[in-house]
């Protein structure tokens, strides 16, 4: 019998402390496997050219914003109304004169600080889910409690790099008001960067103005904060909300997510080959948009795609047409040199079951095999975004954990290779026992941390639990053992007086 | 596909008699054939239909057919468009008769989205499945202030308010809208409708619409009802 080479370990204490595992903090997965691709250089040129085609002939719509329309047009843009047209290969150009390949989004914790672009991955939770679900109390509106429980859940979860940003909608706040609140959430419950708002420009300016108190004004003009979520109004069309919120962030030297966020068939034609098309002229019109702002304020190619069902028009997800429209975007974002959003645990289904899995799985591989490099909705997304359940958060958080490993690759290093462990064992016999297997174990594979792989009398014997029932148990065990990271108290002190100062300087509105 | 016993070049409309020729028009409707159900409209006015006849057996018949097959998901989004479609070819026929003889057309509604919101892809299936069930639809598009769909209220004096929001930053409004309505003593002189994915029954009732309608089948159908019952109310 081979002998742990370590000797004594402290017996039955010792080894539980070893156990519980420290996890060191990663900002990023490191992605060290090829990126997947769909379409060889000619079929992505073509796309090129049509976009360029739809740019130059059919143009953009950029709405109720006038200042846009006045840049586009002195950067050399044909401006029509409110339609502009680009001459062919502008706003490439634009976008690759002074876009960053990558860049670092500052965390206050600067060990969390992370870089999106280049081989990088960054999981961010769920956005915009106006519900929420748990087992005890089914469906019902989110509220401020919620959207700190998920922010909690969040950092908590090394799997997930970024806390989001309206990771649900507290619909208990005052719409004019709520995102001072959630602002001052991903600020205090966690450490992890997180998104600013975007539902008007003025809501983007107080973002960015607590923002300063974190981090000093003169910091925040030179780096990024914050990655905030702009969609574009597809087809073709930018609305003043959006444009206002990313000129907002644009002029700090803050990120922005440009994504056409398509249901295709309803907001695109129903081909793959027609949605990329469309997806990459309204990414690179928005993103060529930022760099005139400010040359150089970090911008993201995103692209959400669902396709609609024809039966009802209701998204869907984690289909395979989606899936052939990621492959093709995520190629076209690095051809272009910015970083790219996709992915995330997208279904349909209302309730974490089969459904919900598949789709959710069918998403995230994808995403990681693409080589996405920011993925929002990595957990809890719901019913096509309808509602973030407690459940799903922590079931698709295990499954962030396992895309990590797998974008990992291939460890060829001796330990790996193995070949002491198949001098020791030899034909017949077993590993389990084996010098190798005593010094890899613990690492060696994956352990899920929702999965039940006992017997059947042992998993009826605790109860016979569905994964939702463990997952459940879950996320209140996280939360009661929650503990808030270190926050400076008269830092605390001034969000809330400038909170408080704001938002009695207002009448509450619901709008 | 080709089916060559539906051969459509055989039919000729006005060779049928009234019984096939409004059979045929439901298959038409159907198969969202504008021109063939203006051509079965005018050869029944021409055969001394009322237009309020032509309207009820021939075209709300067929599009009930319709609305049926879509909601039971054997009809697709874009052929019920083609259907809706078809039917208002044979609306515009009907509409200026039914006007002339004081006969209430099914129903008038103004649909919009709220303030703030450019979600438009749900209220624009309504609008088509309410066209479809024989309203006539004033869509007034997206981001509509209060004063808009007052505006839009007084102009076209419909019957019915639909209202849609798909973000919670954003349906709120709609009490705004309808509070509004109550201040100036109009609120009962329509049936409002709202909807949206965000909203629920509960969210209707606080916010003083007449019904929630979870999605735009459900929308066509209760409008109709709706409108019956406030008719019989008064009387
Ligand atoms: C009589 O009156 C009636 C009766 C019935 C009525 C009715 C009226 N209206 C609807 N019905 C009913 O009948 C219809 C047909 O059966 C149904 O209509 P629906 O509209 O529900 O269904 C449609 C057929 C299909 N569904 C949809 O079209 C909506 C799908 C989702 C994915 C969605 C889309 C597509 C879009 N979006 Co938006 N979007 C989401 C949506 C999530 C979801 N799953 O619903 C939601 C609603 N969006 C959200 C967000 C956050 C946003 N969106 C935004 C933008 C967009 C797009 C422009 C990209 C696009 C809309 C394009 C368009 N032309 O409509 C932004 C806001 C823009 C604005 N100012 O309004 C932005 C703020 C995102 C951003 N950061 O840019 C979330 C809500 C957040 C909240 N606060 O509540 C959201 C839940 C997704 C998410 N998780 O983020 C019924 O509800």
């Amino acid at each position: 019998m081979a002998r742990r080479s370590q000797g004594r370990t402290g017996g039955r204490s010792g080894r539980a402390a070893t156990r519980r595992t420290v996890e060191s903090i990663k900002p990023f997965i490191e992605r060290k496997i090829p990126f997947y691709e769909l379409l060889d250089d000619d079929g992505l040129a073509l796309i090129e050219r049509n976009a360029d085609r739809v740019l130059e002939e059919i143009g953009l719509d950029f709405k109720d914003f006038p200042s846009a329309l006045a840049l586009f047009k002195e950067a050399g843009a044909d401006v029509d109304g409110e339609r502009v047209r680009f001459p062919r290969g502008m706003c490439r150009e634009i976008i690759r004169a002074s876009a960053p390949a990558e860049y670092v989004q500052h965390a206050r914790n600067p060990d969390r600080s992370t870089i999106i672009g280049g081989k990088r991955l960054v999981l961010a939770p769920a956005y915009g889910s106006p519900f929420v679900r748990d087992l005890d109390s089914g469906r019902r509106y989110a509220t401020l409690r919620d959207f700190e429980n998920f922010v909690k859940l969040a950092y908590m979860s090394p799997g997930l790099h970024h806390s989001g940003g309206t990771v649900c909608e507290p619909v208990d706040v005052p719409v004019n008001k709520r995102h001072f609140d959630m602002v001052y959430s991903h600020i205090k419950y966690s450490d992890k960067p997180f998104m600013g708002s975007v539902t008007s420009a003025e809501r983007a300016q107080d973002s960015v103005d607590m923002c300063k108190l974190v981090f000093g004004e003169s910091f925040l003009d030179q780096n990024t904060v914050m990655t905030s979520l702009i969609n574009v109004n597809s087809p073709l069309t930018f609305d003043a909300t959006m444009l206002g919120a990313a000129t907002v962030y644009a002029q700090h030297n803050q990120a922005t997510l440009i994504s056409p966020f398509i249901l295709a068939g309803a907001m695109s034609p129903v081909t793959v080959a027609g949605t990329v098309t469309q997806v990459l002229a309204e990414a690179l019109a928005g993103m060529a948009y930022i760099q005139l702002v400010r040359p150089g304020a970090p911008v993201i190619f995103g692209t959400f795609a669902a396709a609609v069902s024809m039966q009802s028009g209701a998204p869907t997800f984690g289909t395979p047409e989606p899936s052939k429209i990621m492959y093709l975007a995520a190629a076209l974002a690095r051809r272009l040199g910015v970083p790219f959003r996709s992915g995330g645990g997208l279904c349909g289904s209302k309730i974490p079951d089969a459904q919900a899995a598949y789709e959710s799985a069918n998403t995230l591989q994808t995403a990681a095999l693409c080589g996405v490099n920011f993925m929002l909705h990595a957990a809890g997304w719901l019913e096509g975004g309808l509602s973030v359940g407690y459940e799903k958060f922590v079931m698709d958080v295990d499954q962030a954990n396992m895309l990590d490993i797998l974008l990992q690759g291939i460890d060829l290093s001796e330990n790996a290779q193995a070949i002491d462990a198949l001098e020791e064992v030899g034909p017949g016999s077993h590993f389990l026992g084996a010098a190798h297997t005593q010094a890899n174990f613990e690492t060696a594979f994956y352990r899920s941390t929702i999965a039940d792989n006992n017997s059947f009398e042992q998993w009826e014997q605790d109860g016979a639990k569905t994964a939702e029932v463990r997952a459940n148990e879950q996320w209140k065990q996280m939360l009661e053992s929650y503990v808030p990271p270190a926050l400076d108290q008269g830092l605390d002190e001034a969000l809330q007086a400038f909170m408080h100062e704001r938002k009695s300087s207002f009448e509450d509105r619901d709008y | 596909m080709t089916d060559e016993n539906y051969d459509d070049e055989e039919i000729i409309l006005s060779e049928l008699n009234d019984e096939e020729l409004v059979q045929q028009m439901h298959d038409d409707l159907y198969d969202g054939m504008k021109e063939e159900i203006e051509e079965g409209t005018q050869i029944l006015l021409d055969r001394d239909w009322t237009a309020e006849r032509v309207l009820n057996e021939a075209l709300v018949a067929g599009m009930k057919i319709v609305g049926i097959d879509f909601r039971d998901g054997i009809l697709f989004v874009p052929e019920v468009l083609l259907a809706a479609n078809a039917m208002k070819g044979g609306m515009a026929i009907l509409e200026p008769l039914l006007a002339e003889s004081g006969v209430e057309p099914k129903g008038k509604m103004v649909i919009g989205t709220v303030k703030g919101d450019i979600h438009d892809i749900g209220k624009n299936l309504v609008a088509m499945m309410m066209e479809g069930a024989g309203f006539e639809v004033i869509d007034i598009g997206i981001n509509n202030s209060v004063e808009d769909y007052l505006a839009a209220l007084e102009e076209h004096k419909p019957d019915i308010l639909g209202m849609s929001a798909l973000l919670t930053t954003t349906m709120p409004y709609m009490k705004v809208v309808i509070d509004e309505m109550v201040k100036r003593s109009i609120r009962d002189d329509y049936i409002v409708l709202v909807g949206g994915a965000p909203l629920n029954e509960e969210f209707g009732q606080a916010v003083g619409a007449d019904a929630y309608c979870r999605d735009a089948a459900q929308a066509a159908q209760m409008a109709p009802l709706l409108l019956h019952n406030r008719q019989a109310a008064r009387g």
